[in-house]
């Protein structure tokens, strides 16, 4: 953990950092007549001191257990593609349309834990797609886009 | 669908009221804001009963349930340890609802009278309490309220109407969303966290019977139930605390005044019907703040925030006086939604527990379909689904890194009334910060906040004293 609490707390200094000089150049104004730039000022300030006590009081801890991996012994190739599915989902759905994207997604994210029969994913997927269709778009008057096809 | 939320882990009442809350445009601002309250206390009613059934508490105040709740499960009293949470936290509920009635519009009066610098200090006193009761470091938890703060000034300023930090990006003119952010800190950011790993839920077999509770149960929960349900009550209405604090301190309040304290963790019903009692007490309490004060306490009462000024209410003491039907409808509806949560939800335990069996490659999903027709649905934006699917990798990645998304939600909700409050202030005294200290109630509340740093730094400085006085006595 120390060693992920040193590139965490470098991140943030920096983030503070990145804030300070946005803000500086907002404008502060004064005590007497704050300006934009002052409350993200004094904000990015403190986090860049909390950021700073954090890195040094992990310094100067002595590494207890040795800190596990954050990603051995998990699958998180099926995080990053469930992650990639949801993105491509964003890109696709304007294009294709709600019904489409979604059974496409719906599919893939059925398929993608423990690979259950094709057939089963599909039937799965369809029913999916049409009732949240049918509930939020028809019941609850939300608009999903119907995309190129007109559906 | 309070309590379905409830049952499963994985979308909490913050995530599901950002879901639902969409759906809820066409409606009334007094049905939304029923609709969304019955979700939460459902919820807080749900949770137990995975906590009793499968030692996995199904929210943050339910943890607790867990420790007594399972090992009456195992004793095979599974029955009686959901009836005492289910009736517990009707009385709880009932008890609350009165005590909502009688010190909303009185609280809302004396809250007149409260001026910017000591919004200022009850905003910050929240945040640093819902920081200090945050698992983990407090550090972190400050830094992830800082954060939230930040984000919170994304978009227009509210005084001279300029933008700031949205380069350049028109859709952050109104600033960052409060439901892509819920959605994607609490929804996205759970499944992509759970989906790594396989997580068997081992539910407990066994028969579910006799769910009233016996004279023998009665005698020994009636007294826990009375004092959780003031606990939560009192605690709920703190800024910060609230839910997740309200069952623990009853627990610990009824361990100690136990006359047999060793039975608790081994199935004493008291530490099942305490804490549930504390946690539905503390859900109506924390209405007292948002519906008179205009400031919520908890990220969950954030998102009743949010749905509030959706509705074209301004929450604050002006509330009861302008939105009668809204506070009215509100009380009435939770005296009806108690009630029924009781008559519902005993008979339906045996379709909870057929629903904690639904395995989890087919909720995942589900939740990820609801939550991303929730982000777009809001504006018909992709912008809204593509910033919610970023918070979602924040959120993944803030968790490997052990910080919490709680903090920052509240800070963000907060960080614009909090930053009006206090160049007001400002304004006010010419400059002086001293004018906090000047005005009695903001001095006692930001005391009382200085405090509560003082007691979280305290056991570290205790710490390092007592190493060097080892070291100095080795030498």
């Amino acid at each position: 953990m120390k060693r992920y609490d040193l590139v965490s707390s470098l991140f943030w200094l920096l983030l503070s950092i990145f804030a300070c000089i946005g803000s500086l150049r907002l404008g502060i104004g004064s005590l007497q007549k704050p300006d934009m730039g002052f409350m993200p000022f004094g904000v990015s300030v403190l986090l860049g001191i909390f950021s700073l006590t954090l890195f040094l009081r992990t310094l100067t801890k002595k590494e207890g257990k040795k800190a596990e991996s954050l990603f051995v012994g998990k699958s998180w190739g099926r995080t990053l593609l469930v992650l990639m599915a949801l993105l491509i989902f964003a890109k696709l759905m304007p294009i294709v349309g709600f019904l489409i994207s979604t059974f496409l997604l719906m599919t893939f994210l059925f398929w993608i834990f423990e690979r259950p029969k094709v057939w089963w994913v599909l039937v799965l997927s369809f029913s999916t797609t049409m009732i949240s269709y049918y509930v939020f778009s028809i019941r609850l008057n939300c608009q999903l886009p119907a995309g190129l096809f007109g559906f | 669908m309070g309590t379905l939320v409830g049952v499963l882990p994985g979308i909490g009442p913050i995530g599901a009221m950002a879901l639902l809350l969409p759906a809820t445009y066409s409606m009334t601002p007094t049905s939304s804001i029923i609709m969304l309250t019955g979700m939460y206390y459902g919820a807080m009613y749900g949770g137990s009963t995975t906590s009793i059934l499968v030692n996995i508490p199904g929210e943050a105040a339910s943890i607790i349930t867990c420790l007594d709740g399972y090992q009456m499960a195992r004793q095979g009293r599974a029955g009686p340890a959901l009836g005492i949470a289910a009736i517990g936290s009707f009385i709880a509920g009932t008890i609350s609802i009165f005590g909502l009635m009688f010190i909303s519009a009185p609280l809302a009066d004396a809250a007149l009278k409260l001026g910017p610098p000591e919004y200022f200090a009850i905003m910050c006193v929240g945040m640093i309490i819902l920081s200090y009761l945050t698992q983990g470091s407090m550090l972190k938890a400050l830094m992830m309220a800082l954060v939230g703060l930040l984000i919170g000034t994304v978009g227009l300023d509210k005084f001279t109407a300029l933008d700031r930090f949205t380069f350049g990006i028109e859709q952050l003119v109104d600033g960052v969303g409060i439901i892509p952010m819920a959605m994607g800190l609490f929804g996205i950011a759970e499944v992509l966290t759970n989906i790594e790993q396989t997580v068997k839920r081992e539910i407990f077999r066994t028969k579910i019977s006799h769910l009233w509770p016996s004279l023998e149960d009665w005698a020994e929960s009636k007294w826990a139930i009375l004092r959780g349900s003031i606990i939560g009550f009192i605690i709920g209405i703190l800024p910060g605390g609230g839910v997740i604090l309200s069952p623990f301190l009853s627990y610990a309040v009824e361990k100690r005044i136990s006359k047999n304290p060793d039975r608790f963790g081994k199935g004493a019903i008291e530490g099942v019907a305490g804490p549930e009692s504390a946690n539905n007490a503390a859900t109506t309490g924390g209405l007292i703040p948002l519906l008179s004060l205009g400031i919520p306490p908890n990220p969950t009462m954030a998102m009743l925030f949010a749905a509030l000024i959706i509705h074209g209410i301004q929450p604050g003491p002006s509330v009861i006086r302008d939105h009668p039907d809204v506070f009215w409808g509100l009380v009435a509806s939770m005296y009806l939604g108690n009630g029924l949560l009781l008559l519902l939800n005993l008979p339906l335990i045996g379709i909870w527990v057929q629903v904690l069996r639904i395995p989890y490659r087919i909720l995942f999903p589900l939740i990820l379909l609801f939550c991303l027709i929730g982000a777009y649905s809001l504006n018909n934006s992709i912008f809204d689904l593509v910033l919610m699917i970023l918070f979602g990798v924040a959120g993944y990645v803030m968790r490997k890194f052990d910080y919490q998304g709680t903090p920052l939600i509240l800070a963000f909700v907060l960080g614009p009334m909090l930053e009006n409050a206090l160049r007001q202030s400002l304004l006010m005294s010419r400059g002086s910060f001293m004018i906090f200290i000047t005005r009695p109630i903001s001095s006692i509340i930001l005391g009382f906040a200085f405090l509560l740093l003082l007691l979280a730094i305290f056991p570290y400085f205790k710490k390092r004293r007592q190493k060097y006085k080892e070291f100095e006595e080795v030498e």
